[in-house]
């Protein structure tokens, strides 16, 4: 039961007035004076205050203790109607907004001192009742009163119009916006949520719709690069802004809200603008703009896909604009002029267009290193690109075969840099599928013919190709090289040993060239039946090469031969160059002046095809050298052939041209062959690998290791699958017809 | 004491009697009574001429105190020596301490 003495109403109703007399000098003195130490003279001392209120609840009275307690609030509660609203209510914008932050100043000094005063409430009576402690009270007292009309209805508004103005150009006052929000985080009490609620959302949302409103403006008055640049400079602002005056969570919200507003939202009709997006861009090679672009939409979540695919379409589109162009070239010099005229300028102009791939390649690559920062993605991009058009055929030239031209053309060429040249040759080649059709073409084209080439150039090609698709791949090409490379080794032996055995000597001068099987391509070595003189070459040749080396059985392959004829002809004497089955051709005329066609393929031993050739280019091509009966423009086999004496040219010396069958239908023939053993060997060495596998899985597993080389065709594979379980190499698995087994 | 402190920091603790104790302000701040006080913001009095008046604690009492004050810093160092308590001053002592929150 509680007594009140009197005692204790008085000394209770002493503090309190005492209290309220310190309350009000400290509130003068705060609106008067500056706080500073030197100004302020309080007189009357703290401690008396203090122990007023001590020995009042000392006593544990409950209701001296609840008494002071709601004191302490009404005081405050005072000072804020009183003094704080009031100063407040006459203010504006900014005005209103520094007297916010000097008030609130004052408040917390205010609450300082009377948590002082009333400490004692802190220990004795709070701690029992579960209550606010005396700072909770001055910021519930706060919250309460000011906040809902005072800091959401006006400050933040005012706030978020000054950073508005910011942006707009003008200068503000960046401190004072700091302290406003700083009000806010400290109303929470530790937690954000007031913050975030009242201040940040409404800040977010400000933001958002300021910049959507500039950007619709800009998307239509500026070009694609002035609007990348104007979103550089916002987004720097932005986030100079977040740092410097708001909280260090506010900055990254903001930035993306702007980043949302200026690049996401109008991606698409920014990059495909038509005189100034992205393509166009590529186009004019402005790199500082792609960076840029680049720059700010890695910013973004999958900003930069588009991207992506709008650099793929406009590499596709120029690569098969080349391709259409060498195209229409084609056919159209195809139309104007003959066959063998249109050959040269073919070559030509396909020399022409893989060159001109290099360029686009270097000028691609450039980019994504320069402008996208080496991202893989546009590598990619990149990769796919080429892909698409360095694999189309022009006028049924497969790219493969181009690039073996285009090589070819190179290494023939001096006074270029190799190195450089066949770095780019070959980087372009990753994208062909094709490349063992490449390499058959190539070895096809080096030919026995240009001997006299650079062995230097040859190997640097061979070792760049290496790298990039291994050895296995140019080991064919290198024992070509290595073949050449012994090749006059081996031919200065033989003349100095036809020098040392005179009797040996068959009479006429004989290089012969030995080659490899297996490293150079399957040459038809055919039964041609050689002149006297001829033949006693090839015997000496055949004693030579046995004296080197057992157990080695040459083929000659006469069709690639060249030979050198001293042609006495009634108005002068020429030499003549000519293909070995001419030679031996011509020299039958030795013996008889006239002979039919089927005594020809006789004695020459050779196949309709062939002869039909040698004969057209000795009597109805440029030289006419046999006459035939009739004179028509081709061979038949009742034609009649005989020597004409009266053959003579300008020149001394001329070189009859054999056209070659066109290997082209070979080459591929035999590379499809090729293809098949490779994808056999594959699926063997996959089986034995894993014991087990699926269907699926084999196929992604052959595709992979096959890739390298070809892209293989499916129906090839499964074709070859069916082939090897019948030949007993692998098995369906009993119970899944879709799974195989390895057969050891 | 182990403690350093600069010249003049010192704060003047007077007793009902009159009586002045000098002492570190550094030991007066182990109450926290006048520790609220001496480091409030705004000028007041006892921050300005640093020292306080207390009208009802006894001298020996405020005598006691302060010989706690600088024992308490000296355990906070680490030093673990015995700190005596007559026990006829035991109940002043006990009231001195809740007033001042030590």
């Amino acid at each position: 039961m509680e007594t009140h003495n009197t005692e204790d109403v008085t000394l209770m109703e002493e503090v309190v007035t005492m209290m309220m007399e310190a309350f009000k000098e400290l509130c003068s003195i705060l609106e008067g004076n500056q706080i500073s130490k030197d100004l302020f003279n309080f007189e009357k001392s703290t401690w008396r205050l203090y122990s007023g209120v001590y020995s009042l609840c000392r006593v544990n009275s409950n209701l001296c203790n609840s008494m002071m307690y709601s004191t302490y609030g009404d005081l405050l509660k005072e000072y804020i109607h009183g003094t704080l609203l009031q100063s407040l209510r006459l203010k504006q914008g900014e005005f209103f907004l520094k007297e916010l932050v000097t008030r609130w100043a004052h408040y917390k000094l205010i609450v300082g001192w009377l948590s002082n005063f009333f400490g004692y409430l802190e220990r004795q009576y709070i701690p029992g009742n579960s209550i606010p402690t005396l700072s909770d009270v001055g910021i519930n007292c706060f919250t309460h009163m000011v906040y809902g009309q005072i800091m959401c209805a006006i400050a933040s508004p005012a706030v978020i119009s000054l950073i508005d103005k910011e942006r707009d150009g003008m200068k503000i006052d960046r401190t004072l916006v700091m302290r406003v929000f700083r009000i806010f985080v400290e109303l929470g009490k530790g937690s954000m949520d007031l913050y975030e609620k009242d201040f940040e959302k409404p800040m977010l949302d400000d933001a958002r719709d300021y910049y959507s409103r500039k950007a619709s403006i800009w998307i239509s008055e500026c070009s694609c690069p002035e609007f990348m640049a104007k979103v550089e400079e916002c987004l720097i602002g932005e986030e100079k802004r977040g740092r410097c005056y708001m909280y260090h969570t506010t900055e990254k919200k903001l930035v993306s809200r702007v980043e949302n507003e200026l690049l996401v939202v109008h991606e698409t009709e920014l990059l495909e603008k038509e005189s100034s997006g992205l393509k166009s861009l590529l186009r004019d090679n402005k790199v500082d703009d792609l960076a840029r672009i680049y720059r700010l939409f890695s910013r973004v979540h999958d900003g930069l896909k588009l991207i992506s695919i709008l650099f793929k379409e406009h590499v596709t589109c120029e690569g098969m604009a080349l391709v259409k162009q060498a195209g229409d070239h084609e056919s159209s010099k195809k139309v104007e002029n003959k066959d063998h005229v249109a050959a040269g300028l073919l070559q030509e102009a396909q020399v022409l267009l893989i060159g001109r791939f290099i360029e686009l390649h270097d000028k691609c690559l450039g980019y994504v290193k320069d402008c996208f920062q080496n991202d893989s993605l546009f590598f990619r991009a990149l990769k796919e690109a080429f892909e698409v058009f360095c694999n189309k055929s022009i006028t049924a030239t497969s790219p493969a075969e181009l690039l073996a031209v285009y090589c070819d053309f190179i290494l023939k060429r001096g006074g270029i840099d190799h190195g450089t040249t066949f770095e780019q040759v070959v980087k372009l080649f990753t994208h062909v599928n094709e490349k063992d059709l490449f390499a058959e073409f190539h070895r096809a084209r080096r030919l026995l013919f240009d001997k006299n080439d650079s062995d230097e150039h040859e190997k640097c090609l061979m070792a760049k190709l290496k790298q990039h698709c291994g050895g296995l791949f140019t080991s064919k090409m290198e024992g070509m090289v290595t073949d050449l490379t012994i090749f006059r080794d081996m031919q200065k032996s033989f003349e100095e040993f036809i020098q040392s055995n005179s009797e040996a000597n068959p009479g006429i001068d004989l290089t012969v060239t030995v080659l490899t099987t297996g490293a150079w391509p399957s040459y038809k070595t055919c039964n041609l039946n050689l002149p006297p003189e001829m033949l006693r070459c090839v015997e000496v040749f055949e004693e030579f090469y046995r004296s080197r080396t057992k157990r080695r059985r040459l083929s000659w392959v006469y069709s690639l031969g060249t030979c050198k004829i001293i042609g006495h002809f009634e108005p002068k004497t020429m030499e003549l160059l000519l293909n070995t089955f001419q030679a031996a051709a011509l020299l039958l005329f030795n013996s008889s002046d006239r002979m039919s066609y089927s005594e020809i393929k006789d004695q020459l031993g050779l196949t309709d095809e062939d002869v039909n050739r040698v004969l057209h280019s000795l009597s109805c091509a440029k030289y006419k050298i046999l006459n035939k009966e009739p004179d028509s423009e081709n061979i038949s086999e009742t034609d009649y052939f005989s020597f004409n004496s009266k053959f003579t040219d300008r020149m001394r010396r001329i070189k009859v041209p054999l056209p070659q069958v066109d290997e082209r239908k070979k080459v591929v023939e035999g590379v499809a062959k090729d293809r098949r053993y490779a994808v056999d060997a594959a699926i063997v060495r996959i089986m034995k690998h894993h014991k087990v596998l699926g269907h699926q899985q084999l196929m992604s597993e052959c595709d992979e290791y096959l890739g390298r080389i070809f892209k293989p065709d499916f129906k090839l594979i499964k074709k070859r699958i069916e082939d090897l379980i019948g030949r007993e190499y692998l098995e369906r698995d009993a119970n899944d017809s879709n799974v195989y087994r390895y057969i050891a | 004491m182990e403690e350093t402190t600069k010249k003049g920091d010192m704060v003047k603790l007077i007793s009902a009697e009159g009586f002045e104790f000098v002492i570190d302000k550094k030991a007066a701040m182990v109450s926290q009574t006048i520790r609220n006080m001496l480091t409030s913001p705004g000028g007041f009095a006892e921050t300005q001429h640093g020292e306080v008046t207390f009208p009802e604690i006894s001298t020996h009492i405020l005598e006691k105190i302060c010989q706690y004050f600088y024992w308490s810093l000296q355990y906070a160092s680490g030093k673990e020596t015995e700190f005596h308590i007559e026990p006829e001053i035991t109940l002043e002592l006990m009231m001195a301490a809740n007033y001042l929150h030590c």
